[in-house]
């Protein structure tokens, strides 16, 4: 059995974290400041309703005084409409309120997120970072819109009817005060075991998910390996398992809630015994509407016992909520534009690499005292096994990374003195990933391109001699999740498109591994070399034809540059480009 | 879809009338109950001011005369606290009736079928449905579907008891009094169907909003390099915004709707109350009815009866949901098996491994185009067949037809002679190793997932399979060999890595058939080489059907099948072929250009 994690009852409600939530939209706290004051009037008026309704039946009911019970309806009546008026707009600011908080904090992460380096996309996990966006800041979200706002509403409702209460009869509300403390004491311990059992069966939830995604995932290898009865087996248990912690937790909802119940019964049962004591007793004589105005008044003072435990299991997931949200907020850049950089003008494409090197950890260097030059223009092939350090040599040309030391100099700018976007703006790639964004062929291809017009891309696939792949898969043809919709070649063509219109002077090309039918191969061959035409490109190649070609092929080896030269020098050399291009011409089979 | 609702309670319908049973006895516990508080507040006054009426006992219950006063205040306020926790005990019966019966045997029962179901659905229905979408039926959508049974069934029963039970109990107080303070009734009714009709459509399409976002947000992550290489960071963020703004502006709209539609129904219950102060006081003051069990007694029921006309647009949503998520739930349920065993399958005991095609001709369901047609070839025992073909060609569907994952329309598809359809598909699929484009590695130890097809495999079974397949060597190395644990479908492990690995499975069970599906379409020429390695050891003794679109991964194939739209257009050996102008001399000669030079 793993260790559970500390409960959160345990945990202080943090005041630090909850002003910060609270102080952090400015242009909302005004609305903030009015809200507080309506929740607190509302506090007010629910007992005053509860009390007027006593004094009614209290007072001209029982004296039988009709114009008496007129002006009470009447009075009733206003205090209604203001009552429902001010709710209305409790309401209204606190869902404002909150959406407006967590508006704001949703674009704060999104740009927070933008600025990160490419090292910190590395290290963390998109589904870590996007349950900050939905699961954290939805639970402030519920902890800004109720809260604070009902946990004011309620306690304020509960101590004006102890007020009124102990006002009326100090004896009576001593049986109140008694049994509070143990609706206290309760609602704690309820609230514990809810949260123990929650937790049970959001594990329990997480392994029957796991289970199904893996089925769902691995559909053919079940079919193939006739795994399904054990596989339903499996999921059976975990099923059962599921419904087990279910049903404790409606165990635990099922003896508590009866329970609270139970004290606000006994309390009428208390109340009716001792008032009416109190009533016939002829030295104390307390009045008969008492009686009926403590009736009124015991339910608003039991009520918030309940909500107040939910609010503040609420305000505890949204502070934990919160605190990975600013957390996250919190860690600054590892690294930024100097202030002083400068903006790029247009360049034309010489890469100066000079004693580069480079590791992601301390002590496992990937790149070691690369040295080379790119003229504008030239095609620079990039050769070597998985691990190379191929893909990180790219990566820092394209100021992805920064380098530990050396430089990178682009028209003889240092990469560090540069500012970012001027030097992406004129950087064209194409992933071997191929991404594309749910969306048309035509929004993919403005992510290089702001604007570009359908003319503007035909034009350029023309250039690129794909007019006729690209007519055919249509610029308005939207791409689905998982790349539904074109086939990988053409998802590859629309990449190298994308490439295309951003009219970059450096490309970084990493190939695609082929997985497509020879015909279209030819036709990315192509539109590859076009594309290239004039620009200095740095290609991880999987292709020999693509490094035959390349004005210069550098061949890395554990993060060193172990041979260079062109294909037919390299290859004369007898090297380890030699050995590798063997292995591709004589396979073993 | 309602109907096959109604069926699922109508299956569990004793436990149903159980648990409405108790709620009826919880009904008439709590209206008593009320009922006793009202007379101990008339009993009260009856004392003090004795000239008021003396209090009216319901059922026409008689008491002794000589009770009175606090004996008689004593046995109300106990019989108070005795039906209370009668109330207790009755309550904890009912939540856990409820969460056995829906918890413990609804979901478990429909999540285990569409589990069942799913696993043997053909690979069509995953490729034409989103896999969360799947995901979502067995977890979310089959807990809305329960919900039907608790959250519908079970609620509108309770709602119409007990507002039968209130009606009677306030008309048997005063008639006039109830139907004037019920007046406002319907408007609540309308209110609340009018919320639950403006509001939840909003909701829904916030939350279309929101997916938006989150979409966008994970879009912007996974494809980070392509954001910052074209320096679209800015124009994303501005996107952001955009999307943000229009959830928040649907939100401020559906905030509108809750802010008015709450306080509204509130205030009309309150108007009850009104009415009941103004015609009840009145009626109290002339002694009409009594103050406790008269005015006190009706302003609790008015109250409850509000809260259950109320409850209408919570049962309507619930309908609505369960309603939508029974579509995909049976869905699912209701998809035709295509492939079923023969009533008396046929189990040989040894299977040779002869292949023969025989005029096969084969569509995917709800298609028009047939992936293959009139396909017909053979294969003897240990011959290794090369399938070429452009994407889309038919050599996956040739392949999946073989284990008989579709059964085909037209022809035959025969194993040592037998038509595989007399086959008993599981000795049928113990014959036939497989391993595909992109090898679907699970959660679990390396050792597990070569086990994968026999889980009671001996260690020694299962180094031999990864010998085999050349994966020996690098799985010594991992952190703990053959008990390192696979996170994430093996992602940690090279592409060539996890081919072997997925080799090494489809040889445990020493299958004398071999299918491998493009099985280097993912990979880099290096990583090609090591997972050909491990094929070449595989092949002895075996017929091997490999579909390809690398001359490389063809040198040991005795035969090539060309494809193209579904059909054999050239088959022979390879260096015929390899003569013969067509596709196969095309792609000798276009990857011999990329890949062979003359130095």
């Amino acid at each position: 059995m793993k260790q559970r994690p500390p409960e959160p009852e345990h945990q202080p409600l943090k005041l630090a974290l909850l002003r910060r939530v609270f102080q952090h939209t400015p242009e909302a706290r005004p609305a903030r400041n009015l809200l507080i004051v309506l929740t607190i009037l509302r506090s007010v008026q629910l007992p005053l309703l509860a009390w007027a309704l006593g004094a009614i039946i209290n007072g001209p009911i029982t004296s039988r005084s009709t114009t008496g019970l007129l002006w009470g309806i009447a009075g009733y009546t206003a205090l209604l409409v203001v009552t429902d008026y001010v709710f209305h707009y409790r309401i209204k600011l606190a869902l404002h309120y909150g959406e407006n908080v967590v508006s704001r904090l949703r674009s704060e992460l999104f740009a927070h997120l933008a600025r990160m380096p490419m090292q910190f996309h590395h290290e963390h996990r998109v589904g870590g970072l996007i349950s900050r966006l939905t699961s954290d800041i939805e639970s402030i979200r519920s902890g800004v819109q109720e809260a604070l706002f009902v946990s004011i509403v309620q306690g304020g409702q509960m101590i004006v009817a102890g007020l009124l209460m102990l006002w009326y009869e100090p004896m009576l509300f001593a049986i109140v005060a008694a049994v509070g403390p143990m609706l206290f004491l309760l609602t704690r311990k309820f609230r514990k075991s809810q949260s123990r059992m929650q937790r049970a069966i959001q594990e329990s939830f997480s392994r029957i998910t796991a289970s199904v995604t893996e089925a769902v995932g691995g559909i053919r290898v079940t079919q193939g390996f006739s795994r399904e009865e054990q596989n339903a087996g499996i999921f059976r248990e975990l099923v059962a398992d599921h419904s087990q912690y279910n049903i404790g937790a409606a165990r635990s909802t099922a003896t508590f809630t009866p329970l609270l119940e139970l004290n606000a019964q006994f309390f009428t049962a208390a109340l009716l015994l001792v008032g009416g004591w109190r009533a016939l007793h002829p030295d104390i004589g307390m009045p008969i509407g008492d009686l009926i105005m403590f009736l009124f008044l015991a339910t608003l003072f039991f009520q918030p016992f309940q909500a107040l435990g939910n609010q503040y299991g609420t305000a505890i997931s949204a502070m934990a909520g919160a605190e990975r949200v600013f957390t996250l907020l919190d860690t600054p850049p590892a690294w930024e534009d100097a202030p002083d950089a400068r903006a790029l003008g247009p360049i034309s494409g010489r890469v100066e690499v000079e004693n580069l090197s480079f590791s992601y950890a301390p002590d496992k260097p990937v790149l070691q005292n690369i040295s080379f030059v790119a003229e504008p223009g030239m095609s620079i092939a990039l050769a070597g096994h998985t691990g190379s350090g191929k893909t990180t040599l790219v990566n820092l040309i394209a100021k992805f990374y920064l380098p530990l030391s050396g430089s990178v100099k682009i028209d003889g700018h240092a990469t560090t003195a540069i500012q970012t976007e001027s030097l992406h703006r004129q950087l064209g790639v194409v992933t071997q990933q191929n991404f594309l964004f749910t969306g048309s062929i035509l929004e993919n291809l403005r992510v290089a391109r702001q604007n570009a017009t359908h003319e503007e891309a035909l034009a350029a696939a023309d250039r690129l001699g794909c007019r006729d792949e690209i007519e055919a898969i249509g610029l308005d043809t939207v791409v689905t999740e998982q790349g539904g919709g074109i086939s990988l070649g053409q998802r590859q063509l629309v990449c190298i498109l994308r490439a295309m219109l951003a009219d970059p002077r450096i490309l970084i090309l990493d190939e695609a591994t082929s997985a497509v039918d020879s015909l279209t191969e030819a036709k990315i061959q192509q539109a590859m070399t076009e594309l290239m035409r004039g620009r200095t490109s740095f290609i991880i190649a999987h292709r020999l034809s693509t490094v035959r070609k390349a004005s210069l092929v550098l061949v890395l080896d554990h993060g060193r540059i172990v041979e260079r030269g062109t294909h037919r020098e390299l290859l004369r050399a007898g090297g380890v480009y030699a050995g590798m291009y063997r292995q591709f011409v004589r396979p073993a089979l | 879809m309602l109907g096959r609702l109604i069926g699922l309670v109508w299956r569990h319908r004793w436990r149903c009338l159980f648990i409405l049973a108790i709620q009826l006895v919880l009904l008439a516990l709590g209206l008593t109950g009320l009922a006793l508080a009202g007379m101990g507040v008339d009993v009260i006054r009856y004392e003090i001011e004795s000239h008021t009426a003396p209090p009216r006992w319901p059922f026409g219950i008689r008491l002794p005369p000589d009770w009175h006063g606090m004996p008689l205040l004593a046995v109300l306020s106990g019989s108070i606290a005795v039906l209370a926790l009668l109330r207790a005990g009755l309550n904890y019966l009912y939540g856990m009736s409820v969460a056995r019966l829906v918890q413990g045997e609804i979901v478990v029962r429909l999540r285990g079928e569409l589990y069942d179901k799913l696993q043997r659905l053909d690979f069509r229905f995953f490729d034409s449905n989103a896999s969360s979408s799947l995901i979502n039926r067995l977890t979310g959508d089959v807990q809305s579907v329960r919900l039907f049974v608790d959250g519908v069934m079970i609620p509108a029963v309770i709602m119409v008891l007990s507002l039968g039970v209130y009606l009677i109990y306030m008309l048997s107080i005063h008639v006039p009094l109830t139907i004037t303070c019920l007046i406002p009734m319907p408007l609540i009714w309308i209110l609340a169907a009018r919320f639950s009709k403006e509001v939840y459509p909003r909701y829904r399409k916030a939350r279309r909003l929101f997916d938006g976002i989150v979409l966008w947000l994970s879009e912007c992550l996974q494809g980070v390099g392509v954001v910052k290489a074209f320096g679209f960071e800015k124009r994303a963020m501005e996107i952001f915004e955009e999307k943000n703004r229009a959830f928040r502006e649907q939100q401020y709209t559906t905030f509108g709707m809750v802010s008015f539609f709450t306080p509204s129904i509130n205030a009309v219950t309150q108007s009850t109350l009104i009415i009941l102060l103004g015609y009840g006081g009145w009626l109290v003051m002339h002694d009409a009815i009594p103050l406790g069990a008269g005015l006190v007694v009706f302003s609790g029921l008015l109250q409850q009866f509000g809260a259950q006309v109320a409850n209408v647009g919570g049962i309507m949503n619930s309908a609505q949901q369960s309603l939508a998520a029974a579509g995909r739930v049976f869905e699912i349920l209701d998809a035709p098996l295509t492939v079923r065993n023969a009533p008396t399958p046929l189990r040989p005991a040894a299977v040779r491994g002869e292949i023969r095609f025989e005029n096969v001709t084969f569509a995917h369901r709800g298609e028009n185009q047939p992936s293959l047609r009139e396909v017909s070839f053979s294969a003897e025992p240990g011959q290794c067949i090369g399938i070429i073909g452009a994407t889309g060609s038919g050599k996956s569907s040739l392949l999946s037809l073989v284990p008989r994952f579709y059964d085909p329309q037209s022809g035959r598809v025969c194993v040592d002679g037998c038509d595989v359809r007399e086959l008993d598909l599981e000795t049928l699929r113990a014959s036939v190793g497989m391993v595909f484009q992109e090898s679907f590695l699970f959660a679990a130890s390396v050792a597990d997932n070569i086990a994968f097809g026999q889980p009671d495999a001996s260690p020694e079974q299962i180094e031999r399979a990864a010998r085999m397949a050349a994966a020996d060597g690098f799985i010594r190395e991992l952190p703990e060999g053959y008990q390192t644990v696979l996170r994430e479908g093996g992602q940690s492990l090279s592409g060539g890595q996890r081919q072997r690995l997925a080799l090494a499975r489809a040889l445990l069970r020493d299958p004398k058939i071999l299918i491998l599906d493009d099985p280097t379409a993912a990979v880099d020429a290096h990583t090609e080489q090591e997972i050909l390695e491990g094929v070449e050891q595989a092949l002895h003794g075996r017929t091997v059907l490999l579909a390809t679109h690398r001359i490389a991964a063809l040198r040991r194939a005795h035969w090539i099948l060309v494809l193209e739209g579904g059909r054999i257009i050239q088959q022979g050996p390879p260096a015929e072929l390899a003569r013969r102008p067509g596709y196969y001399q095309n792609l000798t000669l276009l990857q011999h250009d990329h890949e062979t030079e003359a130095a």
